[in-house]
């Protein structure tokens, strides 16, 4: 996991709270193990926070909207706690 | 042929287990770890949650190294779908999710409350009892019929196991290794039966209105030497017990079953036992309970039940690994039981 660039960009509507989060991972099939164990679980106020998700070779890019700042802060916190979990069980677990 | 194996993780509430299986019932592993919160709290969903971060992995290497079986081993992995707590959910969603890929398993999402009733079966032996299932989170009487476990009586609003739980924080008992274990020992000190509200409702109870009752009256009873916190515990489980023996009963005679099995953490209660024993004598019946080990949460038996359902052909897809705080018994269709009473599978039929 490295590069963490969480960066608040105000725009014009609704949706004013973004962030941005890239994690390169050691391959793009462990970035693609995390995207789609991560992938299932979707937003549980839709309307109001936002998370789209996307792996390009080994990183995995996810993009988050809300309309507070406070939703943005938690939904981002929870997403981490899960981000760090599903690659601590790869590094614990990936090696034959 | 090699045996079917399959690991089990339970997170619903405030246990984190890894449980490892065989299809005949013999548990291989089954480690697990407590959220214990400070005398008078009780657990939260996000500390929760993150007491399962920090001790699921080590459960896995645990339960793999004391089974002595490697990942290409195992048949299917297993979690609890629900019910429970979302966020404590999650963690064993999000790591089955990830193992089922790296080890190339198939994933098998499993109903808690059905998982308790299957893993008491095969423990104790009982064919096809009238289950009461009691806990922090669930009290239920339940029956088979026709391919799914009935509920023909619950609680209305709060478990039975979270009434008992809420008392043990106003008495300030210890949540080591748990309220209610606490509650058992102390009540086993008093003698003296301070009447309480007997709420029974048809097929239904109700914990809520006992639970005011005695939060309210306590502070004064004890603060006027009315009574002794043991005497208080006492009463709360003697009045609470017999409303659960009054509708188990009222099932058993419902649909003419003459055994109960009880499962779910208030189950290794000894005073809950021998109330229903005594019940079940009366009726000729049996009454089938299990200790600590099977009662109280743990993974053996979501892989159990988990592998129940694989060999019968039951997959849950990856982007359908979902997890959900209410799943209620009734849902689930037990194809399992309807080979066992068909006696069309002898191999899956649990001995």
């Amino acid at each position: 996991m490295a590069a963490t660039v969480p960066a608040i960009a105000p725009s014009n509507h609704a949706w004013d709270f973004s962030c941005n989060l890239d994690v390169n991972f050691e391959s793009e099939e462990h970035a693609l193990i995390v995207y789609t164990a991560l992938a299932v679980d979707k937003e549980l106020q839709p309307d109001r926070v936002k998370r789209v998700m996307s792996v390009s070779d080994n990183k995995l890019s996810v993009h988050f909207e809300a309309i507070e700042a406070r939703l943005l802060r938690a939904s981002f916190s929870a997403f981490v706690d899960v981000l760090t979990l599903a690659t601590r069980t790869i590094q614990d677990f990936g090696q034959n | 042929m090699k045996k079917k194996i399959a690991i089990g993780f339970e997170g619903s509430a405030n246990k984190i287990g890894v449980g490892i299986v065989t299809l005949d019932g013999t548990i291989l592993a089954n480690p697990r770890h407590t959220y214990i919160t400070p005398p008078g709290h009780g657990f939260l969903p996000r500390e929760t949650a993150h007491h399962h971060l920090d001790h699921v992995l080590p459960l896995v290497k645990s339960a793999l190294e004391t089974s002595q079986i490697t990942p290409e081993d195992i048949d299917c992995i297993c979690y609890t779908k629900g019910p429970g707590m979302g966020a404590p959910l999650q963690v064993s969603a999000i790591v089955v999710r990830v193992l089922s890929q790296l080890w190339k398993k198939p994933i098998v999402a499993v109903n808690h409350c059905v998982a308790h009733i299957e893993m008491g079966r095969v423990v104790t032996g009982a064919d096809d009892p009238v289950v009461l299932y009691v806990s922090g989170g669930n009290t239920q009487v339940i029956a088979y019929s026709e391919g799914r476990y009935r509920i023909f009586g619950e609680t209305i609003d709060i478990a039975v196991g979270n009434c008992l739980d809420r008392f043990a924080r106003v008495l300030k008992l210890s949540n080591d290794p748990s309220p209610g274990y606490n509650i058992e020992q102390l009540a086993k000190k008093g003698g003296n039966f301070i009447d309480l509200p007997y709420a029974v409702k048809g097929m239904d109870v109700s914990f809520s209105g006992i639970l005011s009752y005695i939060e309210t009256t306590a502070e004064e009873k004890l603060k006027n030497n009315e009574c002794t916190p043991a005497d208080l515990c006492y009463s709360l489980q003697e009045t609470v017990f017999a409303m659960l023996v009054e509708i188990t009963e009222r099932a058993m005679a419902h649909c003419d079953k003459k055994d109960v099995l009880i499962v779910g953490g208030v189950g290794c209660n000894e005073r809950l036992q021998e109330m229903m024993r005594t019940m079940c004598s009366e009726r000729d019946g049996k009454l089938f309970a299990t200790d600590d080990r099977y009662c109280i949460d743990n993974g053996a038996m979501i892989a159990y039940t988990g592998l129940l359902a694989f060999v019968n052909g039951i997959e849950t897809p990856i982007q359908d690994s979902t997890f959900t705080q209410r799943f209620r018994t009734d849902e689930v269709h037990a194809v399992w039981r309807e080979k066992e009473e068909l006696g069309l599978d002898k191999n899956v039929a649990t001995n």
